[in-house]
């Protein structure tokens, strides 16, 4: 797979963040077609650059042949946005903690952290084929 | 992102425009700050006025700016901190970190 496929809701893209602005894209015109306030889109589109990036990078480890799956589902007053790698899962009590003070001017490893703070609910799924991260906010 | 650069008052500023997201982000700063560095340019003030926004990516650029810098006996100021990115220093606890003015005059005096 050399470039991104969107098909209806969703969009597959190369393990490459090159194609990080596509997904942008693709969110925020997708968040505005349901009329989401550009706060929350800002909210929703930092989140899920965050977990693309990290299904590139940790999930499926910058492999050519593996994909990032992006689908975004509307609810009643809310917005689901679901990332799937195809890695092998992780654990995320092993994530650091980004705000104790040996970590503080560390240059990676907020991303989840922010996304839990600006998110309403996070679910994350890691199995051993990949992991799938569902995230929702209120519109 | 794009990035632009001006010099006032003897300080370099630097103003990176759009949305600070990873990939080509975090070299096109850095090889800048870099390139500064090595032209004895170390007081710097990146103003963020026209940034949308960032994720942790753009925020670990920043700290890598403010620890290179430091590291070379520079300073490192922001300016035009829009509300945005201030909510994700907060929440980082990174608001403890950079030295932020409302303005680039007022970050540009700070060096005196």
């Amino acid at each position: 797979m050399g470039k991104p496929i969107i098909k209806g809701d969703t969009i597959k893209i190369p393990s490459d963040p090159e194609f990080l602005s596509d997904v942008d894209i693709f969110l925020e015109g997708t968040l505005r077609g349901f009329g989401a306030e550009e706060s929350v889109v800002a909210d929703i589109a930092i989140s899920v650059s965050e977990l693309v990036n990290n299904a590139m990078l940790h999930g499926n480890q910058s492999a050519n042949d593996k994909v990032v799956t992006v689908s975004i589902s509307r609810g009643n007053e809310s917005v689901t946005v679901t990332i799937s790698d195809e890695g092998c899962g992780f654990d995320p009590a092993s994530v650091p903690d980004p705000l104790a003070d040996e970590n503080l001017l560390e240059e990676v490893g907020r991303g989840l952290f922010i996304v839990k703070s600006l998110m309403d609910k996070v679910d994350i799924n890691p199995t051993e084929k990949g992991t799938t991260i569902a995230i929702t906010k209120a519109i | 992102m794009k990035l632009t650069d001006r010099i006032q008052d003897n300080i370099v500023v630097l103003e990176p425009k759009g949305k600070i997201m990873g990939g080509p982000d975090a070299s096109l700063l850095h090889d800048k700050l870099y390139e500064l560095i090595e032209s004895d340019r170390k007081k710097i003030v990146i103003d963020l006025a026209k940034v949308e926004w960032m994720n942790s990516t753009g925020l670990g650029i920043l700290i890598s700016s403010y620890t290179t810098l430091r590291n070379n006996n520079g300073e490192l100021k922001l300016a035009n901190v829009t509300d945005k990115i201030q909510s994700l220093l907060t929440i980082t606890k990174l608001v403890s970190v950079f030295d932020a003015h409302d303005s680039v005059e007022e970050a540009v005096k700070s060096f005196e």
